[in-house]
């Protein structure tokens, strides 16, 4: 299907008859579209059509297993946090967004009091309202009402889709931040899928090389080399973690990578990553696995490896949006299926499939 | 000064358990090399350990090897092109010498360097012996007011700074110590010169606490031993929850123990954006919490000796931030090296660190 309402000037202010549907997760594995109200914005709040919004591998991960790390499925939700659209209302006292201007969304809403928020690492506000992390609503509706404060106007060049694919790449962004890889230094990438993919096209633009990316999938593999990666390799699950570490050490010239992000969730995928990094490099956990994961402790401890872990983003949107604007960064691409907002059920299905051979998928209103 | 040239009595470690005293030939020196009449070393648990088990980790015993790598003494003899020290300076030693030519010696992870030399690491033999040819660049002088005792205590007191370092400890900052041994102790002495506005330390005997009270910490936390049976998780979720009834989430939290609960309970303990610290060596491989790591970006940062420590070492305590004399509580000549290794290992008299006098 063709990418809908590129034309910045298409959306539809809810007049008495205007619906409103979502796709309500009810409990694990009982997904819905339903019809919901349209939502009123508070004081500070806006109300957007939404216009794209792309699935995650936790709202699948929502759907099927009924929770997502350390936060269980309680009562029905909304799934989706990746969205852009069209401000159609303005709440109370907001000042900085009118009707019809174009905005991408910021899923998390912390609560800008705490030490946290006050030295500006919002993302660990212990009461954070993250929207479709238990048990908050996400995006995945036609309307939704958000914090004006939360919303990030996109320029005329940047389409929706790019739009909702600025949550994801924040998600890059921070990645290859916290685990500190500058221009000229190496990258292991474990996982191909849409975030480790996203994270190559990211330290492609930012002069890092080489970079190693791995995945289970040769197809995902094929992928990336198209995007640039120096080197592939494909993991065989039934081999040692330590000898597939050693092959890819080998690979980077006998000590490893100097960085490493880990974007599978997988245990021995991470336990490889660790494995795989030089003396004094860094190991930083994007991917979200198994609670407790069994460790090689003395490999990381005695070689100054550092173990970081990665928590969504901060301060990511506004570089985000320069990034896409400028055209540097070319990922359109990896939206493969695109599906209107009444077969949303179907996307959820594709994403689920990877014989589908999606990598981000894409639910457009 | 004139050597006596049959007298190198050396305690060397044939194999484990057995320790005998021997006299070795003294070294001949090459360029960049000093000889040092060793005077006072202290003992480490690693040192212990070899003893023991004639092995840590990948490093294996396999020829008799001179004990001992926290030593000061005095210079006796210097090579050619020797320029920092001259014969008859007090010197404490670094006893880890880097190749200072590859890339992580360059950037100053010289611990880390591929070739280290390290004294008592097997194959290299340690310093406990009377006349030791060590790299000039590796000994520091030590300031009038510094006694050889406490030259000997710079070692630990390295790690505590490489620690302390690493963690990024700060003015203010709150730091959880696991383990009041000599190591733990030394963190927090380092911990407190680094700023950190409360130390609290955890260990599983009193006696220990009782020491710690007196040492650079604020509070301090009986561990219970874990159930049988109780899985370690659960144990570690359990203690940290109890902990955090008296005790604020840290900023740092270094663990000295190398237990698997004590890991899992330092991540517990950080706060959000904080980091773990790991000084002591355990099982190699353990179940970490990894939601918290995640939901939580509590960093693990792992230490390997340490690198840049001496000459802060040797400013702390001449200028008084760190008193490290309370830690010396035995002392044993030369010849009684067994007794005083028996002694570590049975830890009794409420032994902190025991140094061997030559």
């Amino acid at each position: 299907m063709s990418a809908l309402n590129y034309n910045p000037s298409t959306y539809e202010i809810p007049g008495k008859n205007t619906l409103n549907h979502g796709v309500l997760l009810n409990k694990k594995d009982d997904l819905k579209i339903v019809e919901l109200p349209i939502p009123i914005p508070e004081e500070g709040e806006v109300q957007i059509q939404v216009k794209a919004t792309g699935i995650c591998g936790s709202d699948i991960h929502l759907w099927k297993y009924g929770e997502i790390g350390i936060f269980p499925v309680t009562t029905p939700q909304l799934l989706g946090h990746e969205s852009a659209g069209v401000v159609t209302a303005v709440g109370k006292g907001v000042d900085t967004l009118k009707v019809g201007d174009r905005v991408a969304v910021e899923a998390g809403i912390p609560c800008s009091k705490c030490d946290q928020c006050m030295s500006g690492r919002y993302h660990l506000c212990p009461t954070v309202i993250f929207k479709s992390t238990p048990p908050h609503h996400g995006q995945l509706a036609k309307y939704i009402t958000h914090p004006a404060r939360w919303l990030y106007k996109i320029p005329d060049n940047v389409t929706y889709e790019q739009g909702a694919l600025l949550e994801p790449l924040s998600v890059a962004i921070s990645a290859i931040e916290r685990v500190g890889v500058k221009f000229g230094r190496s990258l292991l990438i474990t996982g191909a899928g849409p975030i480790g993919l996203i994270v190559l096209a990211v330290a492609k633009a930012t002069g890092i090389s080489p970079i190693m990316i791995t995945d289970v999938q040769p197809s995902r593999l094929e992928y990336a080399k198209k995007m640039g990666a120096d080197f592939v390799y494909q993991v065989d699950p039934k081999r040692k973690d330590v000898e597939i570490a050693r092959e890819i050490r080998d690979i980077f010239g006998g000590e490893g990578a100097e960085y490493s992000l880990e974007c599978t969730g997988v245990e021995s995928s991470f336990r490889t990553a660790i494995m795989a990094t030089k003396d004094a490099g860094v190991c930083c956990l994007v991917g979200v696995g198994k609670n407790d994961q069994l460790l090689p402790v003395n490999n990381f401890a005695m070689r100054e490896v550092d173990i970081r872990g990665l928590f969504r983003y901060h301060h990511t949107y506004p570089r985000a949006i320069a990034l896409m604007a400028s055209g540097n960064l070319k990922i359109d691409h990896l939206i493969t299926h695109r599906f209107d907002f009444k077969d949303a059920l179907k996307a959820f299905d594709t994403t689920a499939d990877y014989s589908t051979g999606a990598i981000k998928v894409q639910i457009l209103n | 000064m004139s050597l006596n040239k049959q007298e190198n009595l050396s305690v060397i470690l044939n194999k484990p358990l057995d320790i005998v005293l021997e006299n070795r030939p003294i070294p001949t020196l090459g360029k960049g090399d000093v000889l040092v009449n060793v005077k006072a070393t202290g003992i480490c648990g690693s040192d212990v350990h070899y003893w023991q088990h004639g092995a840590i980790g990948s490093f294996k015993v396999e020829k008799p090897m001179v004990l001992g790598h926290e030593s000061a003494g005095i210079i006796a003899a210097v090579g050619e092109g020797v320029k920092n020290v001259k014969v008859g300076d007090r010197v404490t030693l670094e006893p880890g010498a880097g190749c200072r030519m590859c890339d992580y010696c360059k950037t100053g992870r010289y611990n880390l360097c591929p070739d280290m030399v390290f004294a008592a690491t097997p194959p290299y033999d340690g310093t406990l012996c009377n006349y030791y040819r060590h790299p000039a660049d590796f000994c520091y002088k030590l300031p009038e007011n510094v006694s050889i005792e406490e030259g000997a205590l710079i070692e630990p007191l390295s790690v505590g700074i490489h620690a302390a370092r690493r963690g990024n400890i700060q003015s203010g900052h709150r730091v959880f110590i696991f383990g009041a041994g000599p190591v733990g102790l030394l963190c927090a002495a380092a911990a407190k010169a680094a700023g950190a506005g409360h130390v609290t330390i955890a260990d599983l005997v009193p006696s220990r606490l009782a020491f710690a009270k007196t040492y650079y910490t604020d509070s301090q936390v009986l561990l219970e031993r874990s159930t049988p049976g109780e899985p370690n998780i659960e144990f570690s979720r359990r203690m940290a929850q109890a902990i955090l009834k008296t005790e604020e989430p840290a900023d740092v939290v270094i663990d000295c123990s190398g237990a698997e609960t004590c890991v899992q309970m330092s991540i517990l303990l950080a706060k959000n954006g904080g980091c773990v610290i790991l000084v002591g060596m355990g099982a190699s491989v353990q179940s970490i919490p990894i939601s918290e790591v995640s939901s939580r970006e509590v960093d693990i940062r792992g230490i390997f000796r340490y690198s840049n420590t001496y000459p802060t070492a040797v400013r702390m305590i001449s200028s008084g931030i760190v008193n490290v004399k309370p830690l010396i509580t035995h002392s044993y000549p030369l010849k009684d090296a067994v007794k005083a290794f028996q002694h570590v290992k049975e830890g009794r008299d409420g032994a902190i660190k025991v140094q061997i006098i030559g």
